[in-house]
């Protein structure tokens, strides 16, 4: 009977652990109908970006990978 | 991103620039985007800033998000996908629809 209660409170504090490492992502504060943070950034095709002189001509589609080499 | 190289056509036609962002040197994510035959640019955000103002990097951990931004062209926030929901550009591509059509609703 207490090896059973001992076994199960080993669990429990294993799964403690597990459950603190794992991190939740950091969750975005902006919102729909928020205005997009401006940013100037190089890319790939060795060109300059700034978002603001898509204003009035493009949407822009922004996909964030902040770590880049996860695939999909 | 192989989604939405997949699916860049589908962006074109509906008057939008896509564009990949990570952390990553620009020779970095050239490399990347030859292995995924990525061909839309990928702005390298080497300084953190840009991941930190749209609330998808966590300077203490160290640690990111995947997450994807509609920005229309008065430069406001559509659409977001975080997440795992931020692979499928399926939600995006409908929200730039919405926007195409919208516009064209708005001018005679």
């Amino acid at each position: 009977m207490y090896t059973r209660s001992l076994i199960c409170l080993v669990l429990l504090a294993v799964f403690s652990v597990v459950a603190l490492g794992q991190q939740a992502p950091p969750k975005t504060n902006l919102k729909v109908g928020d205005k997009a943070p401006d940013f100037t950034l190089r890319a790939t095709d060795g060109k300059t970006y700034k978002l603001s002189d898509f204003r009035g001509k493009k949407n822009v589609v922004l996909a964030i990978y902040v770590l880049a080499f996860t695939g999909g | 991103m192989k989604a939405y190289q997949a699916d860049i056509a589908k962006f074109d036609a509906t008057d939008t620039q896509v564009f990949g962002m990570s952390v990553d040197s620009v020779p970095a994510n050239r490399e990347f985007a030859k292995q995924l035959g990525v061909t839309f640019p990928i702005l390298s955000d080497f300084k953190r800033t840009v991941v930190k103002d749209y609330g998808v990097f966590n300077e203490e951990q160290g640690f990111g998000n995947r997450a994807t931004f509609v920005i229309d062209k008065d430069g406001i926030i559509q659409h977001i996908d975080e997440g795992n929901e931020a692979i499928d550009p399926t939600k995006v591509a409908d929200t730039c629809n919405v926007l195409m059509h919208k516009k064209a609703a708005a001018t005679p």
